[in-house]
């Protein structure tokens, strides 16, 4: 009995000896390089499987393989990913992770890899860190001024009237309130965490509000610009604002309730989804006196530092950020800003008056400081936005203590 | 049948290891995070000893955050418990449709948190349920909504907690009213006490230690309250609380680990106090009325 056991144990340990052995080859002439990425929209998940497939069509030696992250936890998985030295060998990263990850050494400078790309995307501000880039940009995302045209109209605008300056806007957005019947001129976001700052910071920028010294040594968020800017926008928030988050304002806007409003490209796909027979027109973000700035973000591929397939994940970088990559991405998503200036010159965006707005409004939008620290300064202006618009404080005290905030981080 | 002390140990030993793993670890280890400027992106981290401790003394979102807190936990422990008291005496009564009634008002405290903080956003928005019965008592509701505001925002957070606890402790209010004598209740009817003297003298006495278990039990989870401030607020308009300030701190942004476990520990230290003199009382042998 005990010898057939033997006998079954040992053909068993010879049949696994014999599979290793065969599978190991195909194993070592591989290489699997790992993905995490944040696109799991079914509309969109689709074509992130097909570049990936033609991918490996293109590479047979490289396998990739796809996770998904949400941007709920998303972060959170990278961090501890990246923190236990067990991260994937490609990343997704929002532009405003760049700085923080690559300050704590996590991403593969890819400088030397990326310099003859650089006249061919935009968007590497935000990937630079230190005279150094860590990441390659693939979508871009800024916002535009989204204005109902039906409301415009009844409000005595030309069927042709766009704001242009804040006076415009202004006016405009008391007059639409002024119709009454629960309907407002403009969409004024509520304390919502990193949404609230990214509303008010172009109207600072187009006020010619910068948030540091050209040195880069002292923060100047409480300056007399800065104060301007943070008044008017509080002006239009208590007279004519329906207060929600994004999501209720968008819903508002929607149902026809809200004349104006600060949006970005998610807004278009949803009027084209879910069908709404809204009379809306998109235009560039107004300013003291010509069109305003914008803010811009986007999304970007990172390799890991800790990576060993360095070669490999950058193959695979430059193929997903290729302009007909990007294209087919734009149109399965309805993105309007791919970082290819290639893929920007495709019939899709040029024929798509809405898409060529958002391709303008890149040429006048700012992103925030590649700083480590953005994080807790973001959450400052923030803060000192809430107090103003929602608390008891006074603009100027709100901003200046703010800017106390930030300088303790800068000096910290 | 009497265990060996090697027997005991080994069947003991898969919970002690789970124990001394995923319990008694973390706890030791956070603690020694306190004295530390560990932040989970760096490559290192220093020994700062207090400095932790001093920096959240100066923090002004800490000193908020230790600030609402106390308000939660002093606004519906005694609201919560005063009300859960009263249903139960409510119910405890014989009438028809009183099973009812019982499942009525348990059913919100079975329910997910999360669930029952999407309800009350949409009940508190502007033009919500609770600004129309608001105005219908002639008074004015907040112009953006209850939770946009920072005058009202943790007060209708309190609201709903106090909403949805009620139903438990009411149970268990009721196990202690069944388990008072009836006999004590006829005497007393006999000596001619009515109502509200059998209420202060028998009931309440004989209540003590059920409402004090319900008061060491519903303290503790109130200064822990989270995750309906999550889910309404993520803590702005004025409701940031301490175990959302440790979240914020830990485990969003930069991952200050040894900043939020300092947090954390001094939350458990108040914890600790508020235990110790709620057991305190709970021993006590004179009648607290």
């Amino acid at each position: 009995m005990c010898r057939k056991i033997r006998g079954v144990m040992g053909s068993q340990l010879v049949t696994i000896v014999l599979i290793a052995v065969l599978a190991a080859p195909s194993v070592i002439a591989g290489t699997t390089i790992e993905w995490w990425q944040f696109w799991t929209d079914p509309g969109i998940k689709p074509t992130i499987e097909s570049m990936v497939a033609e991918f490996e069509q293109a590479y047979p030696d490289i396998d990739i393989k796809l996770s998904d992250l949400t941007w709920a936890d998303g972060h959170a998985k990278i961090v501890l990913a990246l923190a236990s030295g067990t991260g994937p060998d490609v990343l997704e990263l929002g532009s405003d992770w760049i700085a923080q990850f690559a300050a704590a050494g996590h991403l593969a400078d890819i400088t030397d890899h990326v310099a003859a790309q650089q006249d061919g995307f935009q968007g590497w501000g935000m990937a630079t860190y230190a005279d150094r880039i860590y990441a390659k940009p693939w979508i871009l995302g800024t916002r535009v001024l989204f204005c109902n045209r039906g409301l415009l109209t009844r409000a005595g605008f030309d069927t042709d009237f766009a704001p242009i300056t804040w006076e415009d806007l202004l006016n405009a957005a008391v007059k639409v309130t002024a119709l009454g019947d629960d309907i407002y001129g403009w969409g004024s976001n509520t304390a919502e965490k990193h949404r609230l700052y990214k509303k008010f910071l172009p109207f600072f920028w187009s006020a010619g509000g910068q948030l540091f010294t050209d040195d880069g040594k002292y923060c100047v968020l409480a300056s007399d610009r800065g104060i301007a800017a943070l008044h008017f926008y509080k002006q239009l928030h208590d007279s004519c604002g329906f207060v929600s988050n994004q999501r209720g304002i968008e819903d508002a806007f929607l149902d026809g309730k809200i004349g104006m409003t600060i949006s970005g490209d998610w807004l278009l796909k949803r009027i084209e989804i879910e069908k709404r027979p809204i009379d809306f027109f998109t235009t560039l973000i107004p300013g003291i006196e010509f069109t305003g700035r914008s803010f811009l973000g986007g999304e970007f591929l990172a390799v890991n530092a800790a990576s060993k397939k360095t070669d490999a994940a950058l193959k695979f970088i430059d193929f997903i950020t290729l302009a007909k990559s990007q294209v087919a991405f734009c149109k399965a998503n309805r993105s309007a800003n791919p970082a290819s200036v290639e893929a920007q010159q495709d019939p899709y965006f040029k024929t798509n008056p809405n898409l060529q707005i958002f391709i303008k409004q890149i040429f006048s939008a700012n992103h925030p400081p590649v700083n480590p620290e953005w994080v807790n300064m973001e959450t400052a202006i923030e803060e000192a936005v809430e107090q103003a618009l929602f608390g008891s404080r006074l603009v100027a005290t709100s901003l200046h203590e703010a800017e106390k905030k930030i300088m303790k981080l800068m000096q910290e | 049948m009497r265990w060996s002390k090697p027997t005991a140990l080994a069947l003991a030993l898969p919970w002690l290891l789970t124990f001394a793993a995923f319990w008694l670890f973390p706890i030791v280890y956070s603690l020694v995070m306190g004295f530390t400027d560990y932040q989970l992106l760096s490559r290192g981290y220093e020994w700062v000893g207090l400095e932790n401790y001093r920096q959240l003394l100066a923090d002004p979102d800490f000193i908020k955050a230790l600030k609402n807190t106390f308000v939660f936990v002093g606004g519906t422990i005694p609201v919560t418990t005063i009300v859960s008291l009263g249903l139960a005496l409510l119910v405890s009564r014989q009438f028809r449709g009183r099973g009812l009634f019982r499942a009525g008002y348990f059913v919100p405290s079975i329910t997910s948190m999360v669930v029952v903080a999407l309800i009350f956003t949409n009940l508190y928005q502007r033009g919500g349920y609770v600004a129309l019965l608001t105005e219908l008592v002639g008074l004015s509701p907040p112009e953006h909504g209850f939770l946009f505001d920072e005058s009202t925002a943790l007060y209708s957070i309190m609201a709903m907690d106090v909403w949805m606890a009620v139903g438990y402790y009411m149970l268990i209010f009721l196990a202690g009213l069944k388990s008072i004598p009836v006999e004590l209740y006829e005497a007393a009817e006999i000596s001619g006490s009515g109502r509200i003297r059998q209420f202060f003298w028998i009931t309440l006495p004989l209540l003590r230690p059920v409402a004090l278990f319900i008061l060491v039990i519903n303290t503790i989870k109130s200064f822990q309250v989270m995750v309906e401030i999550f889910v309404m607020t993520k803590g702005k308009f004025d409701t940031s609380t301490m175990v959302y300030f440790v979240y914020e701190k830990g485990l969003t942004t930069q991952f200050q680990f040894g900043y939020a476990s300092a947090a954390a520990y001094v939350l458990f230290v108040i914890i600790a106090l508020f235990s110790v003199a709620q057991f305190r009382l709970l021993r006590r042998r004179q009648p607290l009325w």
